[in-house]
Order: structure tokens, then sequence, then C-alpha cells
């Protein structure tokens, strides 16, 4: 909001300047760069600029055994692992026509709701950075480190965890975890009218949030937006729903929409989603204690397996969007070819531009945490 | 197989000539068909079975053949399959059309293809590097180009002999490899 005794000053159209803004971004996305066109402090032309997370995984997997490739693939995504083990193990079982036995199933479902979680509570504070909140930002940290935790109990690691390998899981949940589980959605459903408070119900925060970055259905379904970001424009599309893997057609959950399409739409998507999730995780805790049986298929020596020949393309829901992995193998030890089709892959590079153009410079980080683009994924 | 086939895919797959499907798993078909072609099969998918969604563009090496294949994987919110739609483009020249003008998307998987793998689309709207700015070898996802030969080539070998290894070493330790 200006205030009211405001005059913009008038510039000759040639007055125009360039701003690089990043690649270091004041944030917690990671280094991306945009360079922007500004007249005073509207946006007239604007360039993503993307490689300097390039770390060249696609390259690097094309030299690695298949099961090698578990420990790499989480560290494509930061702030969202889980769901690129799960998409790489899922293009491998097609290939290899593994059947993962249903306890597993649940596990990995369980594992991938943790982290949808985690992922909302992180882009949440990092929306509420750019406009001063950072109150918003330590809470969703915070909160996000309890699940760490239980991540940590689950599999060692708290980030990348390296858990999900083709086949199964690399282990059955601990004595007592689905209890400690229980414990923290407890408190995190607690927690959410403290985040309504302080953040979802916040004036600031509407009004900086509301109209700022919005699409339309039209131009969502054209552009190729995924995830929350399409959600947030009123269409119900979710890969768990329309593509269903592991057991998401045996749970109860609902899509959460709005219509705006803009910022203030898509924080209110990932909100309710963190009660879906929250939901999922309940029956999934009911549920896993009676599912009996082994938690991976078997699997021939991993230094010596050969993949038949094949190729195929997993989709996941993932925590930002769709995320797929095309893999092709040619028979050997090795994967030919695999591609990594992120969710930012739109929403970082063509979304962002088209959203930002016509804006103001103060939004520009607000609208890139809104649609919660991930350059790593970008970059691969 | 094509009796589960929906019936406006079966339509569409009729007017396109020489185009082969296979069923791989449930939701899931994997179409052949020639390069020219591919440009009408999206249309037809696009406008007549709501293939809306363009998930990827992938593509893929084959230096037996000098071939690249592309691969083009369209999801439908209607049908809910996914056709992956496979060409096979000369790598000489490696030049192929553009889809932009059918699906948005298209112009991040051309651009990125370009620089990857060295393909020229004609007709996208941008074909500059995004990722590799800083570049001037070959497309590095080329078979061809390998890695741990960039590597020989650019950087000398050094032995590795930090003052923490010496300690040990003085000890009568190592580091086992």
């Amino acid at each position: 909001m200006r205030p009211e005794n405001y005059q913009p000053v008038e510039h000759p159209s040639s007055e125009e300047y360039e701003l690089y803004f990043g690649p270091n971004h004041p944030g917690i996305e990671g280094n991306y760069a945009l360079k922007v066109r500004l007249t005073g402090d509207e946006i007239v032309g604007i360039k993503a600029d993307g490689g300097y997370l390039h770390r060249g995984f696609e390259k690097i997997m094309e030299d690695r055994l298949w099961i090698q490739n578990v420990a790499l693939v989480p560290r494509i995504c930061v702030p969202d692992p889980p769901p690129m083990e799960e998409t790489y193990a899922r293009a491998v079982e097609m290939i290899g026509g593994l059947e993962v036995p249903e306890r597993a199933q649940w596990i990995r479902a369980m594992i991938l709701e943790m982290s949808r979680i985690c992922g909302h509570l992180f882009i949440l504070g990092g929306t509420a950075a750019p406009i001063g909140q950072y109150s918003n930002m330590f809470w969703g940290i915070t909160d996000r480190d309890y699940f760490l935790d239980l991540f940590e109990a689950l599999t060692g690691a708290r980030v990348y965890h390296m858990f999900i390998t083709p086949g199964g899981v690399r282990r059955d949940i601990p004595d007592g975890f689905l209890d400690r589980l229980t414990h923290i959605l407890d408190y995190l459903e607690a927690r959410l009218p403290e985040y309504d408070d302080l953040f979802f119900n916040n004036p600031v925060f509407q009004k900086r949030a509301e109209g700022i970055g919005a699409i339309t259905q039209e131009q969502a379904l054209d552009w190729g937006v995924t995830g929350p970001n399409v959600r947030a424009c009123g269409l119900a599309l979710d890969v768990r729903r329309d593509d269903p893997y592991l057991i998401y057609d045996k749970l109860e959950f609902d899509i959460p929409t709005e219509t705006a399409g803009d910022v203030l739409a898509r924080s209110l998507v990932r909100r309710s989603e963190l009660i879906e999730s929250i939901k999922i995780l309940r029956q999934i805790v009911q549920r896993l204690p009676q599912i009996k049986g082994p938690i991976r298929c078997n699997l021939p020596n991993p230094l010596a397996w050969n993949l038949p020949k094949g190729d195929a393309y997993a989709r996941t829901e993932a925590q930002k969007g769709e995320l797929a992995f095309y893999a092709v193998s040619t028979g050997g030890a090795k994967p030919w070819r695999v591609h990594v089709r992120g969710p930012s892959s739109m929403h970082a590079v063509q979304v962002l531009e088209k959203l930002c153009l016509g804006g103001r410079i103060e939004d520009i980080a607000l609208i890139m945490f809104s649609l919660d683009a991930c350059p790593p994924e970008v970059d691969r | 197989m094509s009796q589960q086939l929906p019936e406006v895919l079966a339509s569409v797959f009729k007017k396109i000539p020489n185009l082969v499907f296979k069923e791989q798993t449930a939701r899931r078909l994997r179409v052949e068909l020639r390069p020219d072609a591919l440009p009408a099969l999206l249309e037809l998918l696009k406008g007549r079975a709501g293939y809306l969604h363009l998930s990827a563009i992938s593509c893929v090496d084959w230096p037996e053949n000098d071939e690249f294949e592309l691969v083009y994987h369209l999801w439908s919110y209607e049908i809910k399959t996914l056709v992956s739609a496979h060409i096979y483009i000369p790598k000489k020249p490696g030049r192929y059309i553009s889809v932009y003008d059918i699906y948005t998307p298209a112009a991040f998987f051309e651009r990125d293809i370009h620089e990857m793998f060295g393909v020229y689309f004609e007709g996208s709207p941008d074909m500059e590097p995004f990722i590799l700015t800083e570049w001037s070898g070959p497309p590095p996802m080329l078979k061809s180009f390998s890695s741990l030969g960039y590597v020989e080539e650019t950087f000398k070998w050094e032995q590795y002999s930090p003052d923490w290894l010496k300690e040990i070493e003085a000890n009568g330790g190592s580091i086992v490899e």
C-alpha cells in the first residue's frame, strides 16, 4: 500500500534499468538469478537464469549402478527429498517388474506424507519471510525439525534418508515410532490455530498477498502448472488421485482447492494440505500395525543386477507438484538414461517470468516463494 | 489390448499412419511414430482426447544408430492415461520442429535438450543456454562425452596429503582404500 500523498516520479521510457536479482537469493530456496528490467519499481522485463546448482545428476546416474543411484536421487531437491527416492524406485520397479510388499507401500506413503508436511512448513515460513514476518519462518522451521527428528529415528538421517529403495524400504519402523508420530501430529494440529493468528489471518499478509501473482485456470493448464499451485486456481488435480500409486487409493483424503489463484490462495491450499496429510498419516498409524509381511521383495545381488531392457515413466505428487522420472534400461547394470522432471521446471522459469511481468520489485520474492520454486530441481 | 483402449484414443491413433502403440501397464501407453507425424498426433490428442498436460520431453542418445530418441510424455486429466510418444531423429543434422505452439511447457524442455544434447528445435522461442552459460565444450549429455575423460584432461591429479593424514601416517596408519 502506498501512502496517500505518494506521487510517482515520471521517468521517460528510456530510464529503464537492469537489476540482477540473485544468485544469492535472500531466502531459503537456493541459488537462482533473475535478470529484471525495471522502470521505477515496475517490472518491464524479467529473465530467469539458472544453473548455479547444476550438479549433473542425470549424467552421473548413467555411470552408477541402479542401486547406487538410490543415494544420489534425494539430493536433487533439498526441502523434499523422499518423493525423489520414491519416483526413482518406482521407475526401476516398473522396468524390472518388481512387486513392492504391502507393508512397504504403507511405510513409503507415510514417509511421503511426512515429507509433504515438512516441505509445506518450510515454504510457509519462506512465504512469510519476504514480507518481514520472520517469526512465522522460525516457527515453520522449528516445527519441521520435529518431523526431521522422526525421520532420524526411522532412517538414521534427517534430510537425505536413502530409505526407499527399489523393491521396498530399507528397514521396518522402530518400536514406538507410531506413538511418537501421533504425538507430533497432535502437536502440529494444535499449532495450526496459532499459525492462523500469526500468519494466515494477519492483515499485513492478506493485503500483501491478495491479488498478487494470480493465475487463471486456463493459464495454469496452458503453462503446465501442477501441485498446490494449480489447486489454488480451483482445479482439483492431484497425481495421488488421478494416477494413484502405492496405497493412495485405499486412503480417504480430500483435495483442497481455492479459486483466486494468487499468493494468498496458494498459501491457504498448503495450509489445508497440512490438515489432509495429518488425516492421511492418522489412517496409516491406525492401519500399519495390522499389515504384516516383508518390507522388501527379493532382489538379486545389487552389485550384479541387470535390469531388463525397457523404459518407464513414473509420476509422483511431490510437495511442490508433479514429479516424474523417465528411466531407460538397455539390459545393463547401469541406467542408460534417467530424465528428471521436477515440478519447478515450470514454476521457477516460465510461470515465474510471466507472473512477475508488470508487477513490482517487492513482489518478486513473494511470488517465487508462493510458487514454491525450487532451483536445485530445475538445474539438476 | 486394443479392447481396453479408450475409443477416442483409438480413433486418434487410426488417423496417424505407421503408428504403433503398446500398453505398458495400466495408464501407460507407449506410442512409436514417424517424426513428421508427431505434431499432428499432439494436435489431435490435445483437441480431441483432452491431453492438455505436456508432462515432459525426454531425449535419449543412441550412438549405435546415430539417432536421438525424443519422447513426449502427455497426460490427459480426462482419460487419465499417459501417452509417451517416441520418435527417432537422425543425429545429423539433429534438428526438429518445436511444439511450443501446441504446448507452452515445451519451451523449457526444448531449451534443455538443446543445451544438453545439441538438438535444435526450429520455432522454439528461446534456444539460448540456460544452465551451461559458461560452457563451450560439446553438449555434455551425449554418450560420446566422458565425464571422467574431461576431468583427466582438465585437472591434474595430486597426491592428497593433509596434515592430519601425515600425523596418522607417522604413527604407522593410513587410509584404507
